[in-house]
């Protein structure tokens, strides 16, 4: 995995820029926002919760390049905080999927038999509900907030990395390799998770940018319907329905927000695109 | 090759491997004995399909269900094929070690070759992590790796054919195995490589004092390598003894025919002689012996039980009712 991500970077980065535009700009949109949740204050000109009673609802100008929403708060610097939410939304809702779902896809993919039939009929069972019908009902029950809604995207996220996986395994404990770890005299724990989990990791992390791009979009939608991150929190699926109602008087309250989350949904589907293009051609 | 296994290293006895349903059981192995002592290079040959493959893998234990395996193979004492896997994992890789034919795909690519040959020390000696670094580097030194040091760190995709075969003998080598299996080493490789692949398991073997069960197809690697020669023929034993005996004067049919059948360097134009028809598919095996179809020297008896390994010489044994015309042909 190493070998790949670092040599696919280099790569990108070196030679044949062209082919590799996707995953540069994918790159760079994901440095921008990570840099924006990590130190938001240096780059927010104002406070995202300070009124200014002087200041509502007004369009974009050169002092507030988004404008100001019907408290007076500043767009830009809301937009920007928020992006601290969802970052970390987009990281929340999938690192334990990617955990959980990867060492039982490998332990299911390896051994078969018992474990494959129970975690199998599992996987079937979660697959069978819409996606966002179960996660809403799981939080409807949990109660609105974002760590329940980690809770509920989790508990459903997780079986799609364990199918990726479990076939990625199937495969390779076919290989060669594999039976020389065999024949060497190897644990089972070893063969799986230091020769085979890294073999078969790569569709992982492709999905897993992929993940992180729908888990800002489920946020955002969890956001806009109560159900995720709570105001006075600047999220950006909160903002845009704080803002909804002045759609007509004020829609730079909205439409930033907006913008904000297709960037970060194109940045991370580019990554991800661009990493599996690599594996693409390396194959 | 008589009965007693007191100084064998390794004795196969009534070696058999089942695959199918119990009803139609489709024998690729069907009672094979041999021994290999201390020292020995062992080839197995046979045609795609004869067991020898089979035979090797069913050594470790490497048949997967629905492959059924019995008989007894004793290593030191020990039957291999009842072994607890604890000790079993301890003679794998450790008292014996195995290569495989396709280097490309038999080591494993996201990770280094001096990774990979450390693991096995980690898994089989008490070295510390310095002294597997060393250690991993005399291996590769030994078994002719040029600039071992710096090469400790690459991919075995930045290895060509031959070097990814010599890493993989490093890496079986690593924790001193007593016996080296050896599965079609050098099918994959051309033949300048070839050479010295056989050369260094050869060189190897003398100075590490190692057992060779080598299986291939190729006669040539055969009479360059081994002692000792065990001929397979649809999951049996066809012949068995010294090489240069077995090569001056093959007690078997199906020897014999395989050595015509080899083409011979400086004849001018020859007419390639084969052997006529195909091996037998194992659930269509004859009545008697599985070569009889194929055989110019067949007897009525010979399609009525497969016939019994008896010694024609000392050290020599052959299932053949006409092993006594051969002798005079």
């Amino acid at each position: 995995m190493s070998l790949t991500l670092t040599s696919g970077i280099a790569a990108a980065f070196g030679n044949g820029r062209r082919r590799h535009m996707p995953l540069l700009v994918g790159s760079a949109i994901m440095a921008l926002f990570l840099l924006f949740s990590l130190i938001p204050g240096i780059f927010a000109p104002y406070d995202p919760l300070a009124f200014d009673y002087m200041h509502l609802s007004e369009a974009p100008t050169l002092a507030h390049p988004f404008g100001t929403d019907n408290f007076g708060r500043d767009m830009l610097s809301r937009v920007i905080w928020a992006s601290r939410v969802d970052i970390q939304i987009a990281i929340f809702c999938t690192i334990f999927p990617l955990a959980f779902g990867t060492i039982v896809g490998a332990l299911t993919g390896f051994y078969g038999g018992w474990l494959d039939a129970v975690f199998g009929r599992l996987v079937d069972l979660v697959v069978t509900f819409p996606f966002l019908v179960i996660v809403i009902a799981i939080v409807a029950v949990l109660g609105p907030g974002l760590f329940n809604m980690y809770i509920a995207v989790s508990s459903v996220g997780w079986v799609f990395y364990a199918q990726l996986m479990r076939a990625g395994v199937q495969v390779q404990k076919q290989s060669d390799y594999a039976a020389a770890a065999r024949v060497l005299g190897y644990g089972e724990a070893r063969i799986i998770f230091r020769h085979l989990l890294p073999n078969a990791i790569t569709p992982i992390i492709v999905y897993w940018m992929t993940d992180m791009a729908l888990a800002i979009l489920l946020g955002s939608s969890l956001g806009y319907l109560g159900l995720g991150a709570q105001p006075p929190t600047a999220e950006w699926g909160v903002i845009i329905a704080d803002g909804k109602n002045f759609m007509s008087t004020a829609w730079w309250i909205s439409v930033f927000p907006g913008i904000a989350i297709i960037f970060a949904g194109v940045g991370f589907s580019l990554v991800g695109d661009g990493i599996a293009d690599i594996f693409r051609r390396r194959n | 090759m008589s009965g007693d296994a007191g100084d064998a290293l390794l004795s196969v006895r009534n070696l058999r491997v089942a695959f199918g349903s119990p009803q139609h059981p489709l024998l690729a192995v069907d009672g094979v004995d041999f021994d290999v002592a201390p020292g020995e290079v062992l080839g197995i040959a046979g045609e795609s399909g004869s067991g020898k493959s089979v035979t090797l893998r069913s050594i470790l234990r490497l048949i997967h269900p629905p492959g059924r395996v019995s008989g007894r193979v004793l290593w030191r004492g020990r039957d291999l094929l009842t072994l607890p896997e604890e000790e079993l994992r301890r003679v794998r890789g450790g008292e014996i070690g195995v290569i495989f034919q396709e280097p490309m795909t038999a080591l494993n690519p996201v990770l280094t070759v001096g990774l990979q040959i450390r693991e096995n020390l980690k898994e089989h000696t008490g070295l510390d992590a310095a002294g597997r670094r060393k250690r991993a580097i005399e291996l590769m030194d030994h078994v002719g790796i040029p600039a071992a040091q710096s090469r400790l760190e690459d991919y075995p995709h930045q290895f060509s054919g031959g070097m990814r075969q010599r890493a993989m003998i490093a890496i079986a080598l690593a924790s001193n195995p007593q016996l080296l299996l050896a599965d079609e080493p050098t099918t994959a490789l051309d033949v300048t490589i070839q050479d010295q692949i056989l050369k260094l398991i050869l060189r190897l073997r003398s100075e590490m004092n190692m057992s060779v069960i080598l299986v291939t197809h190729d006669l040539g690697v055969i009479a360059q390598t081994c002692d000792r020669l065990a001929v397979m023929y649809a999951g049996r034993l066809a012949e068995t003894g010294p090489v240069a005996a077995l090569f001056r004067q093959p007690r078997h049919a199906y020897t014999l025919g395989l050595l015509n059948s080899v083409p011979r360097a400086g004849q001018i134009r020859q007419p390639l002689a084969s052997i006529p028809g195909q091996p037998p598919l194992l659930s269509k095996l004859p009545e008697g012996c599985a070569f009889a179809p194929r055989c110019p020297f067949v007897l009525s008896a010979c399609r009525e039980a497969p016939p019994p390994l008896v010694e024609v010489a000392p050290d020599h044994r052959s299932a053949c009712l006409a092993h006594q015309a051969l002798a005079k042909a």
